[in-house]
């Protein structure tokens, strides 16, 4: 436990005793934006200024309280299609079907986007990204379709801010998991001790908290949980199931995988997994032990219920500090959502200059990434692709999501959207005031919050001015909304710009 | 500041005088590589041929009368088979590979696996890229060897892979590689609005007096200053090479064509990663199988002859592996499923040519499948420590072997 921190802990010193205590000091519009990108993937200028008129409390019991969205968009067409390959069908029959299935997937990733930038419960959706990481299955692998892929996700909406354990329970008979981690191969003659360990040692307890034997007595209990082939529905497999005595973390009886989740969520270790989670995801990385163990209680003291935690940890002194501000990074699909939410649009512009990724060129990663256009082609090469989590760990975030090539695709998908149709018909841009001085403010404090240097600020507002050397100089009057976009994507291409 | 004007010339579009980048070019040679004597020129390029190549069907065991068994429609024929031995032969698509190991430039290392293998492409693949078949681990094996090694951080060309994403193998902690699947994709946009005016930019990114602190303010700057600088430079610097050879007009063609043309460039590079395939032949595996030999056949004959041709063919040592091999019985769609081992190749350098590991027995299968005889990491320890001068242990977590197949 007293492992060196990593090089990503800010630096500082943690006032442990106030750390969960609500914030009381100013409230302002970096402050509002900083909650908005960490609850709701980020905001645009008007968005902000709401937010920072209001007041903390006022925002976070919207965000936690969140309205009813069933007006979304329904998932696109194909969404319930199972991957089934019956004996019969021939090699060109398979292929069609997968073709099929991928590019329902592509569709399925549009619309999670969609609901991520115009849903009224952004916090829904933050929250469904993290069981998504959290409790990971890759779509188009051993079979898991596309209903497999949506009934999952729509399972982890329904549990955002719900209760852990009983997720957990829900995840436990999830087809897609499953499938993913082989359990529905698991019988009594030759249990399958995948979904067992992984379930401990990735999803709820980690690595040291329990043994051996604890996986292959678990891994019995959760023998015969399988999927009915013909319904695609979680099915008791009684024949299979291993009816004997089990001892688990200390407990003995005649237990069922039921069982085996409710003991582990009585482990200390469960809350402080979360814990530790949840404050990598919301405040900062490599969070101090002190600061899990007393998010852990809360946890705890809330019966693993993640409305109450999250609703303590929006408001929390950590998550307002200057050593939480900016001291994330964005996932590309926070970056991608991000821009789109800072620049007000509610749908997604096309984005011509990322081409598709054939399977190949993407290094062997899953094929639903083949055909990806646009936003979905700039996601893979920024390295997530929604559905797709790239093992059964999930996503390792952090500095593990820069790269110069991926760095290069940010800043290639930030120019794509400053010269798309949209932003020329954008009234951000044609709002922006015309003195060189005045559009910088304005574009830093919109895009930025104020977050750039000094000389940044200068050099975009000679950019502005047209004093700089660089290509855009020649640019006479009636070209200066050209200009601003030019201006806009330079400040998107600041290192503020990057971190969350 | 004289760099930067000639940045901002390129992109308006004036004439380039390369003069400027080769200082820095000349500024890399002369950098000391850490490393043992001798080794700090030497290149390693690693090729994945991605989704499973069949290794019956490549190195041919034309001696085991099981193989015709397993294979009633796939079985190359004894006369087809361009024979090694009494026991072994290449694959007939493989006729330049071939020419190459007469000449002794080839090694073949039989029934390369691991213990308890895993039949996922994903799975299986991120083990032979991580090399740890039982843990996840972030960074890749060769991702592990730049760190051990520490080279030069202002390099920004230690690796890099001719990919358009960053292959696991690569993933670092404290090397920033590049991964460029095409060196004209590899650039910032350059509209009037782009590339000029971010480059122009540079300075200020990595400008320390930033209103907020961010334990990743460091880490960002700097890969953006890669990025936008990398992705300037890169064309330049190779601009020079001029090359004869004729690859096949594939993209494995073109990466190895590319690959030559940054170790001809001398950047510094260390570690080039080329992809190929995909190699997932359940189905009339035939036609599909000797192609993609073929190709890389050719690609690697044309490769080593452009290397030859500039003088570097002693510098690189080149490395085949796939996630897998395939089942030992051909299926009823004339292609084969997912399987286990399969042989490797490795080409050039300092190779003593020759056939490394017993083939698998054919006789005695696991569930279907031909068990490994030579754990791959074995192949890595080797490359990394009598290739590239370093020990092995740490990079690899764990004491394998070397093969005697390097001088």
């Amino acid at each position: 436990m007293n492992a060196r921190p990593s090089p990503y802990r800010p630096p500082g010193h943690l006032e442990i005793a106030s750390a969960l205590a609500p914030y009381r000091g100013p409230w302002n519009e970096r402050l509002a934006a900083h909650l908005l990108r960490r609850a709701a993937f980020g905001g645009s200028p008007q968005q902000i200024a709401r937010v920072a008129a209001a007041s903390m409390d006022a925002t976070v019991d919207s965000l936690v309280n969140f309205p009813n969205s069933d007006m979304l968009a329904a998932p696109p067409e194909g969404y319930d299609m199972d991957l089934r390959f019956n004996r019969g069908m021939s090699i060109e029959q398979r292929k069609a079907m997968r073709k099929r299935a991928h590019q329902t997937l592509l569709g399925m990733q549009m619309w999670w986007l969609g609901r991520m930038l115009a849903s009224p419960a952004p916090l829904q959706e933050k929250m469904t990204l993290f069981w998504h990481g959290n409790f990971c299955a890759a779509a188009l692998q051993k079979n898991i379709g596309p209903r497999d892929a949506y009934n999952q996700n729509a399972m982890f909406r329904r549990y955002a801010l719900g209760n852990v354990r009983a997720l957990t329970q829900a995840v436990s008979k999830d087809p897609a998991e499953l499938k993913y981690l082989d359990n529905v191969s698991s019988v009594q003659a030759h249990p399958n001790e995948n979904y067992a360990r992984e379930l401990m040692e990735l999803f709820t307890l980690g690595i040291g908290n329990y043994t051996e034997q604890d996986v292959r007595e678990s891994a019995r209990a959760f023998t015969g949980w399988s999927v009915d082939r013909r319904s695609g529905e979680f099915f008791f497999n009684q024949r299979a199931h291993d009816y004997g005595p089990k001892t688990f973390l200390g407990q003995s009886g005649n237990l069922d995988g039921s069982d085996i989740v409710n003991i582990i969520f009585a482990q200390p270790a469960a809350a402080r997994l979360f814990a530790k989670k949840l404050l990598s995801y919301f405040v900062y990385s490599d969070p101090e032990p002190e600061l899990v163990d007393a998010l852990a209680g809360v946890v705890k003291k809330n019966d693993f219920n993640m409305k109450p935690v999250l609703s303590m940890l929006l408001r929390s002194n950590v998550l307002y500090s200057d050593r939480a501000y900016r001291a994330l990074v964005k996932s590309p699909v926070e970056f991608v959502v991000g821009t789109f939410k800072t620049f007000g649009l509610n749908s997604f512009v096309p984005n011509p200059n990322e081409a598709p990724l054939s399977m190949a060129q993407a290094g062997g990663k899953p094929p639903g990434i083949a055909a990806a256009q646009g936003i979905l082609g700039a996601l893979a090469r920024m390295g997530q692709i929604l559905f797709y989590p790239p093992n059964v760990k999930g996503w390792d975030g952090g500095s593990a999501w820069l790269n110069s090539s991926t760095v290069l695709t940010r800043e290639n998908f930030a120019s794509a959207i400053m010269n798309s149709q949209t932003m020329m018909q954008s009234s951000w841009i044609s709002d922006v005031p015309m003195g060189a001085k005045d559009a910088t403010q304005r574009l830093v404090d919109g895009i930025l919050q104020g977050d750039a240097s000094a000389a940044a600020q200068q050099h975009i507002q000679a950019y502005l001015s047209g004093s700089d050397v660089s290509a855009l100089g020649m640019l006479s009057g009636e070209n200066y909304q050209e200009r601003i976009r030019g201006a806009a994507y330079l400040t998107m291409a600041t290192p503020a710009y990057q971190l969350n | 500041m004289k760099r930067n004007r000639f940045l901002l010339g390129a992109v308006s579009g004036l004439s380039v005088v390369a003069t400027a980048d080769n200082l820095f070019a000349q500024a890399l040679a002369q950098t000391t590589l850490p490393g043992l004597p001798g080794t700090s020129d030497r290149v390693f390029v690693v090729i994945n041929l991605q989704g499973g190549n069949d290794g019956l069907n490549t190195v041919v065991p034309h001696g085991m009368q099981q193989y015709y068994r397993f294979r009633p429609t796939l079985g190359i024929g004894q006369n087809d088979v361009l024979r090694i031995n009494d026991q072994i032969g290449l694959n007939p698509a493989l006729r330049s590979l071939k020419t190459m190991y007469d000449n002794g430039q080839v090694a073949i290392v039989q029934g390369a696996g691991y213990p308890q293998p895993n039949h996922s492409h994903f799975r299986s693949t991120e083990i032979w890229q991580t090399a740890k078949p039982d843990a996840y681990v972030r960074t890749g094996w060769l991702g592990r060897f730049l760190d051990d090694a520490s080279l030069p951080r202002e390099n920004l060309f230690n690796a890099l892979a001719v990919a358009p994403v960053l292959p696991e193998c690569l993933i670092a902690n404290n090397c920033d590689v590049p991964a460029i699947g095409d060196v004209r994709a590899y650039r910032l946009a350059s509209d009037r609005a782009g590339a000029g005016a971010v480059m122009a930019f540079r300075s200020v990114v990595n400008d320390k007096a930033q209103p907020f602190t961010s334990p990743y303010l460091a880490t960002v700057a700097e890969i953006e200053d890669h990025a936008q600088r990398g992705s300037a430079e890169l064309p330049k610097l190779i601009a020079g090479y001029r090359s004869d050879a004729s690859y096949p007009a594939t993209p494995l063609g073109r990466s190895l064509a590319l690959a030559a043309q940054i170790v001809g460039s001398r950047l510094g590079t260390r570690v080039l990663y080329v992809q190929h395939g995909s190699f997932d032949t359940h189905a009339n595996q035939k036609g599909v199988q000797d192609r993609l030999l073929a190709e890389l056949s050719n690609g690697l004959a044309a490769f080593y002859s452009d290397l030859a041709a500039h003088g570097n063919d002693k510098r690189v040592l080149t490395m085949t592996f796939s996630e897998f091999g395939r089942r030992a019985q051909e299926n009823a769609s004339r292609g084969t499923d997912h399987g286990e081992a399969s042989p490797m190749f490795v080409i050039g350098g300092g190779i003593k040519g020759g056939v490394y590991g017993a083939h698998p027995s054919l006789d005695v299968l696991d569930k279907g499948d031909i068990t490994f005889t030579t754990d791959f990491r074995r192949v890595y320890a080797t490359v990394i420590e009598r290739w590239m001068g370093r020990p092995s242990a740490g990079v690899l977590e764990g004491s394998f072997p070397v093969l005697p197949l390097l001088a």
